[in-house]
């Protein structure tokens, strides 16, 4: 049997009354992008820092290659990290500060000086070499905390919600920044983050934190169109819940009726749910359509508001139970229709649609 | 309130603010700087116009050595205040608030009992028959008592007490200013202990070390009480000797003019620690 | 990891037995005069043979003490007043004035405290010799405040510079005057800052030594003066009985220091 190159083994982590992670156990292909997504104070750095050395899990294991890591402290442990405050050496100059892991490590001369030329054009920095950190701007920071942690060729690097403290332009050319080197370097990338669409962006596979535990992991592709839970299809995109009561299932195809009365059947269920059992019924706003295409289910709405967004239109409609869900047809498709003010029918799919308990 | 009224009050500030600065200004002028002053100018001219207060003081080699011992004695007790108080700055930036609040009520009641009160203790303690040297015979350590007072031993370990805080409080600034997160890269990226000291920890600590070090030597430079009490007669310092020109010996002339090279000596250094660290922090522990 | 408390593994216990061993040097001659004050043998030695109140009763006894005790809070109080209002007056300048040279003479104002004192208390000892305010109550007055101003303008003009004017641009806006607003409102807000000052100068003239020596007369000196000539002369343990009231008094001041702080900042 293969080995898994990076596993986590029950790993707990208990700050007095609070349990911060519960049980997490996962394994790490080599040369993955696994993305930990949750909100915050839901384990996902706590996992992150254990891994690195930073805390000592209460119990569990972190193995790489089939060997502990615990034992090992963090200088020895051979993992790079990019934090989300930079932390590069202040006093250092930039090549001095993606020297530095070589440095400690007794490298001769030569090869750090050309290791650090490679690593400055790899993060596309080789005119900065002399500056000091206080004279870079924020995301010219992170590529050189970046090129740091990359200088030793670890074999996995951990980013703490690298971007967090950038605009949201440069985020977008740091992600595209990473998503490059990750190509070229092949590095095993442990990356922590509470924002989905970076998630979903970057990612091969998304662990999906929620109280200390995984909830779902699986691709961006998985956790959007088959969530887990109702937590994971509120967390992963946007989402309509209308309130509903299950009827019957049938091979995995459910019927509802909803708050004003309406039968829908072929429902994707998510688990087993009882005759009359309250439930809720989670529909994306993408998914609805203007037009009634076969088999598609009806809503009938009021439309309250209407606004335009380039690509999309956003409809806030109301149903006739009163409760407001978010509409969002493609301009192109939109366009074409009428969505003028007032009562008229919605069209969705409801094997797009998902069920959860209440 | 219309416009022009608020203006109508805004527009005198600026003289009502230098109207308040008049107070201190007479005080320390008429009280300090004249004062000073003619101190300086009775250097010069006591007993009679000219240099040759200078020029005793800088030929006689007495007096140089009396200048050596300030030196040394400052230089002493800035090297083991620098040390001891590190690894203690260290600690206090980094321990629980809870333990951290009693070294500093530690710190604070040393460093507010009186001056006198702290050095008469230092007197009893290291005298011959003292507690430091019986515990040290009664442990069978040594033979013979150490001498201990009225020599550089006495004066560096009384000095050095009194010094501490001054070192301590500003450098946990200094410490609780570094991101606790670059020693956590910098461990990541491979350093050792040892190595993250060396290459980060110190380095980002030694502007504080630095401003703390000079605010050390320049105190020590001109401290009196501590040095007459504790030190021998033949190790005396600057601060002891002015005194004793004026009080004992009524050399005004000659005691003038070795307080003018001590001022002159302290506020070059002053304004050298002004160029480290800044007009504000370098007088903001107090 | 090096500022990590709970990472530190064999160094953390290196380095708080150390802190320890400082801490308890710091203490040492604190304690130890407050026990040798209590101690039976005129010799001073420790551990004492027995205990005994008879070095407070001979403090007591002695009026010199007294009149020194009430010398030196007379002196202090009056320092505190005076550098208190001289500072508060002049870190309103220092701190919103917008006039050229004002680092200059902030740093002027606070030479006093990094000249050496000994170069000060010979000079003014002979300014004031001249002008016939030696060892007076006045000329004590006068060379302590000059002391003591740097230890209330720093506290104050931090708290100043903490405080956003525009809360006081917003009373005079709500129809308070310059005046009115100031003492109603910037006043109370720097409190903390006035209650340091009010307490660093009055420990500056309180403990002062070196200018005391000097300006000291036969019928005026304080309680630093009188126990440097005790000290002198021999180590009675009369110096530790007076030195342990000093300590507790020290012990007051923080404590009342600490909760005035407390109160004030809630």
């Amino acid at each position: 049997m293969t080995q898994p190159f990076l596993s986590i083994r029950k790993l707990r982590k208990v700050f007095g009354a609070f349990t911060a992670v519960h049980d997490v156990t996962l394994d790490i292909p080599k040369g993955q992008f696994l993305t930990f997504l949750g909100p915050s104070g839901s384990g996902k750095s706590t996992t992150l820092y254990a891994i690195a050395g930073f805390q000592d899990p209460t119990s569990g294991n972190v193995l790489l290659q089939g060997k502990s890591l615990l034992s090992v402290p963090s200088h020895k442990r051979n993992i790079g990290m990019v934090f989300q405050r930079y932390t590069l050496f202040p006093h250092l100059s930039v090549a001095e500060n993606v020297a530095f892991p070589l440095r400690v490590r007794r490298r001769p001369d030569a090869e750090v000086k050309r290791k650090v030329a490679d690593m400055l054009s790899l993060v596309r920095l080789e005119n900065f070499a002399e500056r000091l950190p206080a004279a870079l701007s924020g995301g010219q920071q992170q590529r050189v905390a970046l090129a740091r942690a990359l200088a030793y060729d670890p074999p996995i690097l951990l980013m703490d919600e690298p971007l967090s403290a950038l605009d949201k332009k440069l985020r977008e050319e740091i992600q595209a920044e990473i998503r490059r080197i990750h190509r070229e370097t092949g590095v095993t990338i442990l990356y922590v983050t509470h924002d989905q669409e970076e998630a979903l962006h970057l990612s091969d596979r998304i662990a999906l934190f929620r109280d200390g535990r995984i909830e779902q992991i699986g691709t961006g592709e998985d956790l959007y169109l088959r969530p887990a839970t109702d937590f994971v299809a509120g967390f992963i995109g946007n989402s309509n819940f209308l309130a509903a009561e299950h009827l019957e299932t049938v091979s995995g195809a459910s019927t509802i009726r909803l708050a004003d009365g309406s039968l829908v059947s072929g429902i994707n269920a998510n688990g087993s749910f009882e005759r009359g059992q309250k439930t809720r019924l989670m529909i994306r706003p993408e998914a609805f359509r203007l037009e009634r295409s076969p088999n598609n289910a009806e809503l009938s709405v009021e439309i309250v508001d209407i606004a335009f967004y380039g690509e999309r239109r956003r409809i806030v409609a109301r149903t006739s139970a009163g409760q407001e869900i978010d509409i969002r047809p493609t301009s192109s498709m939109a366009a074409t229709q009428d969505t003028s003010p007032g009562r008229r029918r919605v069209f969705f799919d409801p094997g797009g649609a998902f069920l959860f308990p209440a | 309130m219309s416009v022009e009224a608020q203006q109508g009050i805004a527009a005198p500030r600026v003289p009502a603010g230098l109207s308040g600065l008049l107070p201190a200004l007479i005080l320390i002028g008429l009280f300090f700087v004249v004062p000073v002053l003619a101190l300086l100018l009775r250097s010069v001219t006591d007993p009679a116009p000219g240099l040759q207060n200078y020029a005793a003081l800088l030929g006689d080699g007495t007096y140089a050595r009396v200048f050596f011992n300030t030196f040394l004695v400052a230089f002493v007790v800035t090297i083991v205040t620098v040390l001891v108080a590190f690894p203690v700055a260290w600690m206090l930036a980094i321990m629980p608030p809870a333990l951290a609040s009693i070294l500093f009520g530690i710190i604070i009641l040393s460093m507010w009992t009186n001056l006198l009160t702290r050095t008469y203790a230092w007197m009893v303690l290291l005298q011959r028959t003292g507690v430091i040297n019986r515990a040290l015979i009664g442990a069978g350590i040594i033979d013979q008592p150490l001498p201990l007072i009225n020599n550089l031993t006495g004066v560096t370990i009384g000095m050095v007490y009194i010094m501490l805080p001054f070192m301590i409080l500003p450098l946990v600034g200094t410490l609780r200013a570094i991101d606790p997160m670059t020693l956590r890269a910098a461990a990541l990226c491979g350093a050792s202990p040892l190595a993250a000291f060396r290459r980060i920890l110190l380095p980002l600590s030694l502007p504080g070390i630095a401003a703390g070090g000079l605010m050390v030597f320049v105190m020590s430079l001109g401290y009196f009480v501590t040095p007459a009490l504790l030190g021998g007669t033949s190790n005396m310092m600057l601060a002891e000797m002015i005194a004793q020109m004026i009080q004992s010996l009524l050399n005004w002339g000659l005691g003038s003019a070795a307080a003018f090279i001590l001022l002159v000596v302290t506020m070059a250094l002053y304004a050298l620690q002004l160029r480290l660290v800044g007009a504000r922090r370098a007088v903001g522990g107090a | 990891m090096l500022l990590d408390y709970d990472r530190l593994g064999w160094l953390k216990i290196a380095l708080l037995g150390f802190t320890a061993l400082v801490a308890a040097f710091l203490l040492l001659p604190v304690v130890f005069i407050v026990l040798l004050s209590f101690g039976s043998s005129r010799w001073l030695a420790f551990p004492p043979p027995g205990w005994t109140l008879k070095w407070y009763q001979e403090l007591f006894a002695d009026p010199s003490w007294i009149e020194a005790a009430l010398t030196s809070a007379r002196i202090a109080t009056m320092t505190a007043i005076l550098a208190v209002t001289i500072g508060l007056l002049a870190s309103f300048a220092l701190v919103r004035g917008q006039f050229r040279g004002r680092e200059i003479l902030r740093g002027l104002l606070l030479t006093p405290m990094v000249l050496p004192v000994v170069v000060f208390a010979i000079a003014i000892y002979a300014f004031f010799l001249r002008l016939g305010l030696g060892g007076t109550t006045i000329g004590f007055v006068v060379a302590h405040t000059v002391l003591a101003l740097p230890f209330a303008i720093i506290p104050i003009a931090t708290a100043l510079e903490g405080f956003d004017k525009s809360i006081e641009d917003a009373a005079i806006v709500c129809g308070a005057s310059p005046l009115q607003a100031k003492l109603r409102i910037t006043l109370p807000s720097i409190r903390i800052g006035i209650f340091s000052a009010a307490i660093f100068s009055f420990l500056a003239s309180w403990d002062e030594v070196v200018v005391a020596i000097f300006m000291a007369s036969p019928t005026l000196q304080t309680l630093p003066v009188k126990i440097w000539g005790s000290l002198r002369s021999d180590l009675t343990p009369v110096i530790a009985a007076a030195s342990s009231l000093l300590v507790a008094l020290t012990l007051a001041l923080m404590i009342v220091t600490a909760l005035l702080r407390r109160k004030l900042q809630t």
